[in-house]
């Protein structure tokens, strides 16, 4: 009985066969679409990258100023550079704060105390938003949201400014 | 604002606060061999000298596509067919039209065109890319876009 080797029957080789090459078959076609799906996940995410901003972390005061870099950006059919700039100061607490000067009403560029009227705050020179030291838009001024934010790091002593948020509130 | 579909949905959305268009005045020609290199030049630098005070200015300002003529043109009629132009945006509620030029014989018909001509000096340099040109060319549309506040008070 133990030195009895079994037969492979014909239905049961045709049925293995027929199941290794279907098998193969369906992977081969499962295979793309299964890359496709994933793909967005493999690839590295370049937009996150930051950027040295070319300003030491020492130079930042609580007084705002204005920083400028350029980063390579895909817009459509145009590959170019184009220049960023932030409102970088530190806060109360010591915490460097970088802020967009993208006006959020309509998206002219706000300056730190652009207008003589109002101090301490960042003003749009479009339709008179105000924004406090903070980024919070001043309500009753026509920005309905605060300034976004850039997220950021300091290394070796440089401060690095990535992308943009924008954040809730008043 | 830029005369392009993504900023035109937004204009039309928001109307009432855009009331300023910028066109830029920009020549051409080719009869005089030894003047193509600085007109194509005037046309480098008005186009950044255009987009840069839409950057500061996005939320009021509508960038148009720029009028082109040719530089030997008699401007005793350019400025008819500026004028025009000019009325076509008018059929909005657009106010002020701030025209952008290097070209100074504009200065001559300033009264007959229906808008505030600004003039600039050209800046001649190899390239507009030198930080010291930069630096120069920002200074300079920070005054600009003073100007052109001071025609919204």
């Amino acid at each position: 009985m133990s030195d009895y080797k079994q037969q492979v029957s014909r239905r049961q080789f045709l049925n293995y066969t027929l199941t290794g090459v279907g098998g193969f078959m369906a992977a081969g076609m499962l295979a793309s679409p299964l890359r496709m799906a994933i793909d967005p996940v493999l690839q590295p995410s370049r937009s996150g990258d930051l950027a040295n901003v070319g300003l030491a972390e020492e130079d930042i005061t609580t007084e705002p100023q204005r920083v400028e870099w350029k980063v390579e950006q895909v817009d459509g059919w145009y590959e170019s550079e184009v220049t960023k700039s932030a409102w970088v100061f530190k806060n109360d607490k010591g915490e460097i704060v970088a802020l967009s000067p993208v006006c959020k009403h309509l998206g002219c560029m706000v300056s730190w105390e652009g207008s003589e009227k109002y101090p301490n705050e960042f003003f749009c020179p479009c339709h008179d938003g105000r924004y406090y030291k903070d980024g919070t838009n001043v309500p009753g001024t026509p920005p309905p949201e605060p300034l976004d934010v850039f997220e950021q790091k300091v290394e070796n002593g440089m401060l690095f400014l990535g992308k943009a948020h924008p954040r809730k509130g008043a | 604002m830029k005369w392009k579909k993504a900023d035109v949905e937004k204009y039309v959305q928001a109307k009432e606060y855009i009331d300023t268009i910028l066109l830029p005045l920009i020549p051409f020609q080719f009869s005089q061999d030894k003047d193509i290199e600085l007109v194509a030049s005037q046309n480098d630098l008005l186009h950044i000298f255009a987009s840069e005070i839409e950057k500061e200015l996005a939320g009021r300002v509508m960038l148009l596509p720029s009028y082109h003529y040719i530089s030997s043109a008699a401007k005793s009629e350019e400025y008819l067919r500026l004028n025009s132009w000019i009325q076509e945006t008018e059929k909005q509620p657009f106010e002020h039209a701030i025209l952008l030029t290097f070209d100074a014989s504009w200065k001559k018909y300033e009264k007959e065109i229906t808008g505030n001509l600004i003039w600039l000096p050209m800046i001649q340099s190899e390239s507009f890319d030198s930080k010291q040109i930069k630096g120069l060319i920002k200074n300079q549309v920070e005054q600009i876009c003073e100007m052109i506040r001071a025609y919204w008070q």
